[in-house]
């Protein structure tokens, strides 16, 4: 047998590992629980009537969202032609930067702040635009061929797909690789927004626009519906607030939001000592993602799996306790909303320090997408600071920042089943009951959540 | 700070992190490269290609940005100087994720697509293993800098080459006579359970016998152990110095807890910067390593009496004096390795100029140029010390370092011989058909 050296090097979560981690875990367990028990305690409508409030800002009308999107479009196009023949460094060409850096990362923060940007982002809008009111079907709500059995199922299998060939495919941060799937991706989806309608495509099948309308819902920004003749006012609301008019998410809906976190928990978990020992595979001796991808493939079915049971469990005993008549389906579909602020704090904890570092490879990147020696907006010779997330201080910030958005995340999360708990069970003792069950997956979710970001891991 | 070649722009002060990038041939781009220096004596404009296998993403993503930077300031400096036999190098990078499989792939790549000259860079040992076949197939000479073994093994094959950092059986067996001599006869020896430790295991008790020295207890910790305590009663009392190999995230909680278990009045210890690359010595934890000793490649702090070489070496990659990024004092850098992506390049730059090389035809030429080279002098091109290499196994072997952790800094207390490290060579490259 060869020799093989290791270079697994001490890393920094080797500085979180001499944290008292523990304690967080304890304590972030019991705040969740305590949420619970404040809610259960206070008059039903409390929350109801704190959650109606509007600060109104001004109105605006849809008339740029051609043009945004036209622009995105055209930025996208540039991209692919980067990631075609750009640099071959990953961290130096804008495409992957771009895709798994500022859209997967920085984008659906920024939804989950300020809500649907997507909307006047996409890329596929515009050109939809321009094309349909060519052929002469211009209407953005058409009718549509897509039968209606098929839900938003089609949305959970391309989510599905995009969340392997993150986690576990080879290689997507080849930019030659992610072009190619990317651009057959644009034109897969523009074809069908073409014979299939803009609006039924979008919401039914395309995952990024269904993941991140799902994300704006928490958003403290809100926009009232563009009438005919009236722009659409923008307020400001509390976070979830929006989720208390949620409707009850269909089967694929549910599956697609518990996707959408059981992907990104099993980011984490598949790097663990804890998993890859599962396995027997030394993380000291991490074979590389080619030669996991069978137990890859294996444990991102696996987590959404038992996410599923696990959520759908807590759902089924809530209707027993509070001996609710109402079907599982509904009960499920709009209980299923609370897992909106879990996942989109775990997205941003979990992503934290890629974006912190890939973030900058990406300004710098941007300046000089096709690696010419331009310098297009004075960045493309930026020093990138990879200390920014390196040593034991930034470690301590880091993780106190980690587990304050998961802590948080999930003690919104007790707050919005709560209210939309209210919605199932008008009687309030029945609606505290109903929640029990699922209370208690929030907790075992934030334990396992802060466990993820403490334990070791390779590389 | 790259032109529309992919050359570096010499204009610029300050070195970039944007190498070399990507190669349209070149002819064109150079008269119009600003502070290019004239290869008008040179045949052939035309750039030497180099593909580097980067671990830009993965495990060895730590290692493999420091290696980037180091490549870049290689490269500089070599056209900057006039370039190859005349001609401007370009650096293609691909990267391999870490990931053996997708090595080979990016290898083949190199050959066929990018029709790169050479191959280089490579550092995680399981990646070099999984890409040499390749290299081997597509008959493209590939310079590792992994200090694995298995170069000098002669298990791989006559197209893989280690001239610039010497591997850890010569590493081990030089720290033996200065181990036996200043930190103790009786040595415990703890290590990860796997084949990094094994090295260590394997190697270094021959080697302190030979020196009057024993090995008195091997304790292997497995992989994935995050706490040691347990382990701690297996060392013998009678122990004069341990010699630590762990590596991995735990490092810091098994220092911190041997510290507990021992409290002030411990054994030597002696360990490898492997453990602790890319990360600052005075992290929390680690105060028990205070007065210890490290083996170091080529040391991260500058020393007083550094030479003029290993000055403009450090100016050159951009590292300060406690061997972190200038302008970024966290950004802790890999110095007991890196040096060797500098040291590798001025190799091949020597081998192709011997043989003359014009392009992929003159490959063969290329290494059977770097096997008859035999000794490298401590200069701006080997600011890590002088060296010799045998061509035979295809593998350097040189000086290296034993440091004092002292007032949270590495002190450079010895410096071993280049015989210290030398060993019978287990094979012969040059007998394989070209």
């Amino acid at each position: 047998m060869l020799p093989t050296p290791a270079f697994a090097h001490a890393s920094d979560r080797g500085h979180v590992l001499l944290l008292p981690t523990g304690y967080y875990v304890a304590g972030g367990a019991l705040a969740v629980a305590a949420s619970f028990l404040v809610l259960a305690l206070l008059p039903p409508d409390t929350l109801d009537r704190f959650w109606r409030r509007r600060l109104p800002l001004f109105a605006f009308g849809n008339s740029f969202r051609t043009i945004t999107s036209l622009i995105s479009f055209a930025g996208f196009a540039i991209l692919i032609a980067a990631g075609l023949s750009g640099s071959r460094d990953p961290l130096s060409n804008p495409l992957p930067l771009v895709i798994w850096t500022l859209l997967w990362v920085g984008l659906a923060m920024l939804q989950g702040l300020l809500g649907d940007l997507w909307s006047w982002l996409n890329p596929w809008y515009g050109p939809w635009r321009i094309i349909s009111r060519l052929i002469g079907r211009e209407d953005e709500a058409q009718e549509t061929r897509l039968p209606a059995w098929l839900g938003c199922w089609p949305a959970v299998i391309l989510f599905f797909a995009y969340a392997w060939f993150e986690l576990i495919d080879p290689a997507p941060d080849d930019p030659a690789r992610l072009a190619f799937a990317a651009g057959f991706y644009w034109l897969l989806t523009f074809i069908a927004m073409l014979v299939f309608g803009y609006r039924a495509w979008s919401r039914r099948c395309e995952f990024l626009t269904v993941f991140f309308a799902m994300v704006a819902r928490f958003a403290i920004l809100e926009r009232n519906k563009v009438e005919r003749d009236e722009d659409g006012r923008l307020n400001v609301c509390w976070p979830g607030a929006k989720l208390r008019a949620a409707e009850p998410l269909s089967a694929g809906g549910i599956a697609f939001l518990l996707l959408a976190l059981s992907s990104v928990s099993f980011d984490g978990l598949s790097k663990t000592f804890f998993w890859l020992d599962l396995f027997g595979i030394n993380p000291l001796e991490y074979p590389g993602r080619t030669a996991l991808i069978g137990v890859g493939s294996f444990g991102l079915v696996l987590t959404f799996v038992l996410l599923a049971v696990a959520f759908l469990l807590a759902v089924v005993l809530g209707q027993r306790l509070a001996a609710s008549r109402r079907s599982l389906g509904e009960a499920a579909g709009l209980l299923v909303w609370s897992i909106v602020p879990i996942a989109l704090a775990y997205h941003i904890a979990h992503y934290l320090t890629a974006l912190l570092v890939d973030g900058q490879y990406a300004v710098a990147a941007l300046s000089d997408p096709f690696a010419l020696g331009w310098n297009l907006f004075g960045t493309a010779g930026m020093q990138i600071e990879a200390g920014i997330v390196a040593g034991a201080d930034s470690a301590w910030w880091l993780w106190n920042l980690q587990a304050g958005i998961i802590i948080a995340g999930h003690m919104l999360a007790v707050l919005v089943a709560h209210g939309l708990a209210w919605r199932l069970h008008p009687v309030p003792s029945r609606a505290a009951l109903s929640q029990l069950p699922l209370t208690v997956l929030m907790i075992a979710y934030t334990v396992f959540g802060l466990w993820l970001l403490a334990t070791p891991t390779a590389g | 700070m790259t032109d529309k070649n992919g050359f570096f722009d010499l204009s610029k002060s300050t070195l970039s992190r944007r190498t070399a990038l990507k190669g349209l041939a070149a002819g064109a781009g150079l008269a119009v490269a600003p502070g290019f220096i004239r290869y008008s004596q040179a045949q052939s404009s035309a750039p030497v290609k180099i593909g580097f296998q980067s671990h830009r993403t993965g495990i060895g993503a730590a290692y493999g940005r420091w290696y980037e930077k180091t490549t870049a300031a290689a490269v500089k400096a070599i056209n900057d100087a006039g370039g190859i036999n005349g001609r401007p190098v370009e650096v293609v990078i691909e990267d391999d994720g870490t990931d053996p499989a997708r090595g080979a792939e990016v290898v083949g790549k190199f050959a066929t697509q990018h029709k790169t000259d050479i191959v280089f860079g490579t550092l995680f040992s399981h990646v070099v293993i999984g890409s040499a076949p390749a290299a081997g197939e597509a008959k493209i000479p590939y310079f590792v800098v992994s200090e694995g073994h298995h170069v000098a093994s002669t298990k791989l094959n006559r197209y893989v080459f280690q001239p610039g950092i010497t591997d850890v059986k010569s590493q081990i067996q030089s720290m033996a006579p200065w181990i036996a001599a200043n930190a103790g006869k009786k040595v415990t020896q703890i290590f990860p359970d796997f084949a990094f430790g094994y090295d260590h295991r394997d190697y270094l008790p021959p080697a302190l016998k030979a020196q009057g020295a024993d090995v008195i207890a091997q304790i292997a910790i497995p992989p994935t152990e995050s706490s040691f305590t347990k382990y701690f009663p297996q060392i013998p009392a009678e122990t004069e110095v341990i010699y630590h190999v762990m590596v991995g995230p735990a490092v810091l909680t098994f220092v911190k807890e041997l510290g507990e278990f021992y409290g002030s009045n411990r054994p030597q210890l002696f360990g490898f910067m492997d453990s602790l690359e890319a990360t600052d010595i005075n992290s929390p934890g680690l105060e028990f390593l205070d007065g210890s000793h490290f083996w170091e490649g080529s040391p991260r702090y500058a020393q007083p009496d550094d030479s003029a070489a290993q000055k403009a070496y450090r100016a050159a990659v951009g590292i300060d004096d406690n061997g972190a990024a200038v302008g970024d004092p966290k950004d802790v850098s890999t110095a007991s390795h890196m040096f060797g992506c500098w040291e590798t390049l001025y190799v091949v730059k020597k081998a192709m100029e011997d043989a003359g090389y014009k392009g992929p035809e003159d490959r063969a030429k290329l290494v059977e140029a770097t096997e008859a080279l035999t000794e490298f002098a401590e200069g701006p091109e080997h600011p890590q010390g002088p060296k010799t290499f045998n061509g035979k196994i295809h593998q350097c072997f040189g000086i290296q370092n034993i440091s004092k952790v002292e007032g949270g800094k590495l002190k450079v207390v010895h410096k071993t011989k280049i015989e210290d490290g030398l060993y019978e060579p287990e094979g012969d490259y040059t007998t394989q058909a070209l």
